[in-house]
């Protein structure tokens, strides 16, 4: 889901996830209406927010445990953190940790639960690019182990790089969706020069203006 | 009774809490405290520093000066006017009682002058009194009478009390409010604030979850804070416990419930740490003043007794009070429990009901 700031993603994903009331139409995950219910959605779904805090005091093993438990499951904490590639920080505190260590370890509790659906807001906000890199790796690795992962973002090159899908939203609606590839095809200016030069920035911003947003 | 998730999560905050030694230590500091100043403050008073000048030679007046050296109350240096007056200039006296010279028995005309500094006229009338019956010892003695009138003090319930019994269930309810609202009404502003409650909610538990572990966690930590209290109050206080500790322990289980779900509600209310405070002081000084902790709610004005009785501050320290000072059982139905269980109802209702987990606007 890309869109400028402001645009209504976050809402949209909070919508999903059945944090927030639908205020008109309806979606539906894995056949469970979100609306009717969202206790049983929130079982299968995982989710990462853009702030990620925690409670104080406990290291990262304990948090897993304790998100396990709100899901009423027995999981193993030290393989969660070895897919993120966070094993030898198994004890630390979450405060302890750089930016990109944080955002994986979110993705490592938003994975406890084992979801069928993934939701990322904005996952590589303000990561340097080999932090960037390494949790693109890291998704599209969940993505092909057959896990569905929605994800909002501001970059382009992410939203090229990962997804087979793009929503591109501003003022709360969808303005167009399609593969990264038509949509090239479809909005980039100049055909003959899209080949080039033309990228998914470029829809995005003939999409959306040109004006500076927030 | 409790899901696996609500006992975690219960041992989740209890760890929190148990790794912030900073907190452990001034939770436990303050029953210390709290029961000190009661220790030191409740013996009997420093007597009375008194300068008795006698300038008189007769019998009568070092009859007189007699009694007040015997009064224990009084502390009293003999010494001339000059040298006295001094001293209580700087504050040494608390006042100077004068003998005149013709301080004789002549009915109706001996005088006596007491000589006090303006900042300690508090102590003004206990030394008068004090005074007065000294004087009419002394003059009974002289006309050989004996007192006419006796009077005798005494209890209807027929056993000693004393205030600090009437007051240690007061204060006992009334720091069972404030550290239960502080832990639950702070602690929850300050979690949704920082976006840990959101990220909890995430996760299929309900509010009912995450209230009864957080009551359940703090349970553990006000009864020990209660218990190192109540056990210092009853070696250094000598605080008899009359309706047995089973029961006073189940009313204080009950009284934690209530404050910790009334500071939920609160928590909820308010949408910043700056707003929660001034919510919290609202709610419990009213109470405090109102609630019967310092003197009972039948000495106020009559028309806010009705109002004052149904506080929860009230029907937890009336509870408290039955079962310290007059032996009620806990399971006795009668006003006070039926009040303690009605305000339980409600405050878990309002709790739960207007349970705010997301960040809310300004």
């Amino acid at each position: 889901m890309l869109g400028p700031n402001g645009a209504g993603k976050t809402s949209t994903l909070e919508m999903l996830e059945g944090m927030n009331d639908i205020d008109g139409g309806s979606a539906t995950i894995n056949g469970l209406n979100v609306s009717q219910n969202s206790y049983e959605v929130k079982k299968i779904i995982g989710v990462q927010l853009q702030a990620n805090e925690y409670f104080d005091r406990l290291n990262l093993i304990e948090l897993l445990i304790l998100f396990g438990k709100l899901y009423s499951q027995e999981i193993d904490p030290i393989t969660l953190l070895e897919g993120v590639n966070l094993a030898e920080k198994a004890n630390a505190k979450p405060e302890e940790l750089s930016g990109g260590q944080k955002q994986r370890f979110s993705i490592a509790c938003a994975l406890v639960n084992n979801p069928k659906v993934l939701f990322l807001d904005e996952p590589t906000t303000g990561l340097d690019p080999q932090a960037k890199r390494n949790l693109w790796q890291l998704i599209r690795d969940l993505n092909s182990d057959g896990m569905t992962i929605v994800l909002t973002t501001h970059n382009m090159e992410e939203a090229e790089y990962l997804c087979d899908r793009i929503a591109i939203m501003d003022q709360g609606k969808i303005v167009a969706e399609d593969t990264p590839q038509n949509l090239i095809l479809k909005y980039a200016p100049e055909p003959p020069q899209a080949a080039l030069h033309g990228n998914i920035e470029d829809v995005f911003l003939v999409l959306t203006g040109h004006e500076l947003r927030d | 009774m409790f899901t696996s998730a609500q006992l975690h999560l219960a041992k989740v905050f209890l760890k929190i809490f148990l790794r912030n030694r900073q907190s452990i230590f001034f939770s436990m500091l303050f029953p210390l405290i709290f029961t000190g100043v009661f220790f030191f403050s409740g013996g009997p008073s420093d007597p009375i520093k008194l300068g008795l000048v006698n300038m008189s030679q007769s019998a009568i007046a070092s009859q007189f000066s007699d009694l007040v050296i015997a009064e224990p109350s009084f502390n009293v240096t003999k010494g001339s006017l000059i040298e006295l007056r001094e001293e209580l200039i700087i504050g040494d006296q608390t006042a100077i009682i004068l003998i005149p010279e013709d301080f004789t028995f002549i009915e109706g005309s001996s005088q006596l002058s007491l000589i006090l500094d303006a900042s300690q006229v508090r102590q003004a009338s206990s030394i008068q009194e004090t005074l007065e019956n000294s004087l009419l010892a002394i003059e009974r003695d002289v006309r050989g009478i004996k007192p006419m009138f006796n009077l005798v003090v005494e209890d209807v319930q027929a056993r000693p009390q004393r205030y600090i019994d009437f007051l240690l269930p007061g204060i006992l309810a009334y720091m069972l409010m404030n550290l239960c609202i502080a832990g639950s009404g702070f602690n929850i502003v300050e979690y949704r604030r920082r976006g840990i409650l959101k990220r909890l909610f995430v996760t299929p538990i309900q509010p009912k979850d995450f209230i009864v572990a957080i009551i359940l966690s703090r349970m553990v930590i006000v009864l020990t804070q209660i218990s190192v209290m109540l056990g210092l109050a009853i070696m250094l206080l000598d605080i008899n416990v009359v309706g047995g500790l089973p029961s006073l322990y189940g009313m204080v289980i009950l009284g934690t419930f209530i404050f910790l779900c009334i500071g939920f509600f609160l928590g909820s209310l308010a949408k910043t740490q700056e707003a929660i405070q001034p919510i919290v002081a609202l709610t419990s000084f009213p109470q405090l003043i109102l609630s019967g902790v310092f003197f009972p709610i039948s000495s106020m004005h009559e028309f806010i007794q009705p109002i004052a009785h149904v506080l929860p501050l009230s029907v937890v320290v009336s509870g408290l009070r039955s079962i310290t000072n007059d032996g009620m059982a806990l399971l006795t139905l009668n006003s006070t429990t039926v009040g303690v269980g009605i305000w339980m109802g409600i405050s878990f209702f309002v709790a739960i009901k207007y349970f705010v987990w997301k960040e809310v606007a300004n």
